[in-house]
């Protein structure tokens, strides 16, 4: 019988460089691992019915447009006309909802980005406006960070992001947050 | 170490810090506040650098990054700047500064002979003189040529610094720090908007620290300090010092260079050199000022001849008298402060010579000064070579006359800083009345303010400034109140500077673009060679080309193309700037993403664990894959590679096929949805199994292939070729969202979700079956080839497991959640060790797909058709589906069209090379003989010799002839047979087994 299989991070210390600042930090960087993630898409005139589904199951009301709605342990972020990304920290299986779904909890990898330098550090490889009169918490975005594909929302006001990107990249996103953090007093620590 | 030039008093220099720094190796000393420029003046160091074509001495002509003389290198080793403008270049300590364009030094340059020849070197000179013979261009000429002229030298090292691009949004951009831009920046940050100001200098005030006016009760310089504290102390206000706005794009987005640690020895720690801001910006006052004009006149271009403004910049800002017996030579009414300003300074004023003829305002200066007036002359020509010694006066009159001086000061009016109206290619207008163009249609949001609208006066430009801010606010929706603008001391007067344009007096050398070395003849030889357009002009004389873009040239060349054709100047034409507005280093525009970082790397689930394989590695786009696995003792990647190619075909082998691109597909319509963008049936497929698909372009060529497995009812698996996974899920969303929006179907990335591993060789069920769950069958029954079933591994992890074959082999694809990808990858290679397992990289895979004819990207070039890929019969008749109208063209369907075979060649022991083109045998290599070519290219293990394949002219119908390979490129002639494509197993038994 072979040996039961391991989980593990795409991140290593390798190309994935831990950072630490001289001082208190401006910027802190971390890995969230183990999410539930899974993409969600209304199927065709069936929407009221995944909205009511998701309603009932997790008391989340679907937002119409790039929001992230959360109830306890889950939350949905709009990512789309008809599309959301699920996430879960308590393992929630999103696959009986009436809707297309695809498990994505290895196909994205996400990071927590928070502190006062958090913003700036961003906006070396984000080009949307994540100034507080434009971008709250409960606000996400579809975009780019650099030329990674990122989704990312903010839940907290320090500000406090989470950003989501193909596990494949997360190694280089990560090198690239590091790399701007570095002169924003950086702490950037793998392993959660 | 004397600073013999510089004032007992004034100017916002710090005198309590002394900093050192070199010039040609000689030591100076200077203050923090003065920039290169005013320090080697203070120092009385007036010859900075040698010109680009005729060797001349140069000085300082300006105080701004206008300045087309005063280019030095600055530093040393791999951090050495070439082209550096000393005007402003910021003063640090152990600044090291090098003169350019000269040897063996700057005093004695010997290409300085260059001048006697100047007579021939004029416009055109190249391209009428080395003419004949044409070869010696390339080879004798243009090298010369090019190692006389020139500027500065690269440190042709690697740059050790590092660069940050980011990106800033604001309600209100303003652009410059003079009075019209800090008003502007008072009034929209005193309102709550976003504002962000960004200033070319490193000091904010622009004129207001060079002249010496009033606000209110204030020195200008202390009001623009005032000022400057009030944005620093606004929240929402973002102060951007030593940070030109470089470049203007749609929809208010700005580029703006910000010199971060340009004015230290080297970075601090983490800090980037420079940052390319990227300003999104909902409304814009451009606020850039006015830079003077220079008067054309024999040597004007001798050290110690300075625009006017200039020379109030060094007396009042810094603290430097540039000269201590000064000429005054003016059209306008400005020069009076000149005249007021070195009379405080203590400079003695030898001449004021007014080229209007009639200069009331300027009487009282010089006579306030001590200096004599001269009504309408002009100065024929300024001597001293090396420094300024001297000048020939000409008065109204007509009388010629010598006066010693060390500095002219020429102030000819001024041409507002329009470039960055223009860059959107909008046109500036001429103004009349200002003698100078204007902006016309400005970029959407952008407003402009103060000189660099035409509003030159000090009360004018706050006014306007602040309105200007005032209204880019308020159309952002806060209320801006109105801004109290102190009354300011009187206007100097006529300040517009109408002409004439050069001196009447033709003797030696008048410049016009001093950088690029045109002068006043150049432009009239132009003209009496037909190149009147403007655009003629600037390209046959390459007047306003060098890096200061014409900024002091190239309205002045203008005009006097008009003054020589008879022409107004709007007839004569205008001119407009392009991006960059100063020069921007490529280091800038890269930002942190250069060397490997210049793109994401993205490493498979398998990587960490390949890397301690030892492994070599080999990039696929953004992937990183296991070329080969290396055993002690293998001498090259050939070796290894066909030991992994033989262990898949006698026992079993494992790749990481994660790569592959995975598009989870569901919804009522997906099976339609397939059918429609492969050229084959899906909504046939039965549940459980896997197909083949091939799906064309529109135009009917091959785009992309590989296997659609159906999980489900509604619920598909399609995978794509590495290399076009992003393309086919673009292609896929542009069906669904532009072409059948009707269709209920939803794609999800899958790509990254799976770890997927080949699993192939006659003994891959064997390590199969050990890794999967109890109950779990995977026998040739129960999982046939082409099947696929979900189960589980390894004690309950989700999988699935595919029966699919690129080795041809029998084989399996096993996939896993990528979190587990590490894990797996060691499992399989620890259940195979009983069965000889070996991992295999791309190399072996690519060896084992040719032997077996599988068509991959050499093969789908974006030239083949499905038939010519030998998959005509699988063009489905029974459906609709992209490319199956345009395959149908005639050109498709001619039986003449290369088709892919494989080849072998007939001397079994030749190598076969990618890219021969096949030629009858006996018939001369042509085009007209040209009846295809070799695509892919093998040794294969399993056939003992090299194989190949490619497209021929009715190459199935052509089995066993032979034809030449030819390749001329790489000297290869060999013959070749024609045979199937598939040179392992060709009924297939193997993978079925």
């Amino acid at each position: 019988m072979p040996e039961p299989l391991v989980a593990r991070s795409p991140l290593r210390a390798h190309v994935a460089p831990p950072a630490s600042p001289a001082g208190e930090p401006g910027v802190v960087l971390r890995e969230i691992p183990d999410l539930t993630l899974a993409s969600v898409a209304a199927l065709k005139g069936r929407e009221a019915e995944l909205t009511q589904a998701v309603s009932s199951a997790y008391g989340v009301d679907l937002p119409d447009g790039p929001k992230r709605v959360s109830s306890g342990a889950v939350s949905f972020v709009g990512v789309g006309p008809g599309k959301w990304l699920a996430a879960s920290t308590v393992g929630t299986d999103f696959s009986g909802l009436p809707a297309a779904v695809a498990d994505q909890s290895d196909g994205r990898a996400v990071f927590r980005l928070s502190g006062p330098k958090a913003r700036e550090t961003l906006a070396t490889l984000v080009q949307i406006d994540l100034h507080p009169r434009a971008f709250q918490r409960g606000d996400a975005a579809v975009t780019h960070a650099a030329s990674i594909a990122v989704t990312l929302w903010q839940v907290g006001d320090e500000p406090t992001y989470e950003i989501v990107m193909f596990r494949t990249y997360a190694a280089t996103l990560w090198r690239w947050l590091v790399e701007a953090g570095r002169s924003r007093g950086i702490d950037a620590r793998l392993g959660g | 170490m004397s600073q013999s030039n510089r004032l007992a008093a004034g100017g916002l220099i710090d005198r309590a810090s002394t900093i050192g720094f070199t010039f040609d190796g000689r030591r100076y000393a200077g203050h923090s506040g003065d920039t290169l420029a005013s320090a080697l003046l203070a120092n009385g160091v007036k010859l900075v650098g040698r010109s680009f074509k005729y060797h001349r001495p140069r000085g300082v002509l300006t105080a701004g990054s206008e300045e087309p003389n005063a280019l030095v290198e600055l530093r040393s080793g791999a951090r050495r700047e070439p082209n550096a403008k000393a005007t402003v270049a910021e003063l640090y300590d152990g600044l090291e500064a090098t003169s350019q364009n000269r040897w063996p030094s700057l005093a004695f340059d010997v290409m300085a002979v260059n001048q006697l020849a100047a007579p021939i070197f004029v416009a055109g000179f190249y391209y009428k003189t080395f003419m004949w013979p044409a070869k010696f261009w390339e080879k004798l000429y243009e090298p010369m040529i090019r190692r006389a002229a020139g500027l500065g030298r690269l440190s042709g090292e690697a740059d050790p610094d590092s660069y940050e691009k980011i990106t800033a949004h604001c309600d209100v951009l303003v652009i410059g720090s003079g009075p019209a831009g800090l008003a502007a920046a008072l009034a929209a940050g005193r309102s709550g908007a976003r504002v962000i100001l960004a200033e070319e200098d490193f000091a904010l005030g622009g004129r207001l620290n060079s002249d010496r006016r009033t606000i209110g009760d204030k020195a200008s310089s202390a009001w623009a300090a005032d000022a400057a504290a009030e944005l620093e102390s606004l929240p929402e206000v973002t102060v951007l010092r030593r940070t030109p706005v470089v470049g203007v794009y749609d929809d208010g987005v700005y580029a703006a260079l910000e010199r971060v640690s340009d004015h230290m020895r080297e970075p601090a720690a983490h800090q980037p050199r420079q940052r390319l801001w990227r300003i999104v910006a909902k409304r814009t006052v451009l606020a850039a000022g006015a830079l003077e004009r220079p008067i054309p006149f024999g040597g004007n271009d001798t050290p110690g001849v300075m625009l006017a403004s200039a020379v109030r910049t060094y007396l009042n800002r810094f603290g430097v008298a540039p000269g201590k017996r000064a000429v005054v030579y003016a059209n306008n009414d400005d020069a009076a402060a000149t005249i007021a300003d070195l009379a405080a300074a203590g400079c003695e004023i030898a001449a004021v010579i007014d080229a209007r003829g009639d200069a009331p305002a300027l009487h009282a200066a010089a006579r306030a000064a001590g200096a004599s007036l001269i009504f309408g002359g002009a100065i024929a020509r300024a001597y001293g070579g090396r420094s300024l010694k001297g000048c020939e006066i000409v008065d109204g009159r007509g009388r010629g006359f010598k006066v010693e001086c060390d500095l002219i000061a020429v102030s000819a009016g001024w041409n507002p800083s329009i470039q960055l109206t223009t860059h959107l290619s909008a046109r500036p207008v001429w103004d009349d009345r200002l003698a100078a163009f204007l902006p016309g249609a400005r970029p959407v949001g952008m407003e402009v303010a103060g000189a660099a609208g035409g509003a030159y006066g000090l009360g004018e430009a706050l006014a306007a400034g602040a309105k200007a801010g005032a209204e880019a606010a308020e159309a952002c929706g806060f209320a801006a109140g109105a801004v109290d603008i102190p009354a300011t001391d009187p206007e100097p007067g006529d300040t517009h500077g109408r002409g004439p344009w050069r001196s009447p007096v033709k003797r030696g050398k008048a410049f016009v673009d001093f950088q690029n070395d045109v002068t006043v003849s150049d432009v009239e030889l132009a003209a009496r060679e037909g190149f009147k357009s403007v655009e003629h002009l600037k390209r046959y004389t390459t007047l306003g080309m060098a890096t200061d873009q014409g900024r002091t040239s190239n309205v002045l060349g203008l005009a006097l193309m008009a003054e020589i054709t008879g022409r107004s100047i709007p007839e004569t034409g205008i001119t407009a700037a392009r991006a960059p507005f100063t020069p921007v280093a490529i280091g800038a525009l890269g930002g942190a993403h250069r060397h490997k970082e210049f793109r994401p790397t993205r490493l498979p689930p398998s990587h960490f664990w390949a890397e301690e394989q030892g492994a070599a590695f080999t990039e696929t786009g953004q992937w990183m894959r296991a070329a080969y696995f290396p055993r002690p003792g293998e001498k090259d990647w050939f070796e290894t590679a066909v030991r992994e190619v033989n262990t898949v075909r006698t026992a079993v082998g494992v790749y990481d096929a994660s790569t592959l691109g995975k598009i989870d597909i569901q919804g009522a319509d997906a099976g339609v949805f397939l059918d429609r963008v492969y050229i084959n049936a899906f909504s046939s497929l039965a549940v459980g199994k896997a197909r083949y698909g091939l799906m064309l372009r529109e135009d009917g060529v091959a785009m992309d292939d590989g296997t659609t497995t159906r999980l489900g009812e509604t619920h598909y698996y399609m995978t794509t070729t590495t290399a076009n996974a992003g393309g086919v899920m673009r292609h896929l969303e542009l069906c669904k969202q532009w072409l059948w929006p009707e269709l209920d179907v939803h794609f999800s990335s899958v790509t990254d979700q799976w770890a997927q591993y080949a699993i192939a060789g006659p003994r891959s069920r064997d390590v199969v079956a050990a890794l999967v769950d109890e109950g779990f069958d995977v026998s040739n029954e129960a999982l046939p080839y082409m099947g696929a079933k979900e189960l589980t591994v390894c004690g309950g992890v989700k999988a699935r497991l595919f029966r699919l074959s690129f080795s041809g082999e029998l084989a399996y694809e096993l996939a896993v959640p990528a979190r587990y990808g590490d894990a797996m990858i060691r499992a399989i290679i620890k259940a195979g060790e009983p069965f000889g397992i070996c991992p295999y990289g791309a190399e072996a895979l690519a060896i084992m797909r040719i032997e077996k004819g599988h068509a991959a990207g050499p093969e789908l070039n974006g030239n083949t058709t499905a038939a010519d890929l030998g998959m005509g019969k699988m063009l489905s008749k029974k459906k609709d589906f992209i490319g199956r109208t345009l395959s149908g063209r005639e050109a498709f369907q001619d039986p003449e069209r290369p088709s892919l075979v494989g080849f072998r060649p007939v001397d079994r022991s030749a190598r076969l090379r990618s890219g021969a083109h096949f030629v009858p045998r006996g018939e001369t290599p042509s085009a007209a003989n040209d009846q295809g070519y070799m695509t892919s290219t093998a040794y294969s293990p399993s056939n003992g010799h090299w194989i190949g394949l490619g497209f021929l002219a009715r190459g199935p119908e052509r089995m066993g002839e032979i034809v030449r390979a030819y390749d001329p490129v790489r000297g290869g002639d060999i013959e070749v047979e024609v045979v199937s494509p598939v040179f392992v197993d060709p009924e297939g038994a193997r993978l079925r087994a």
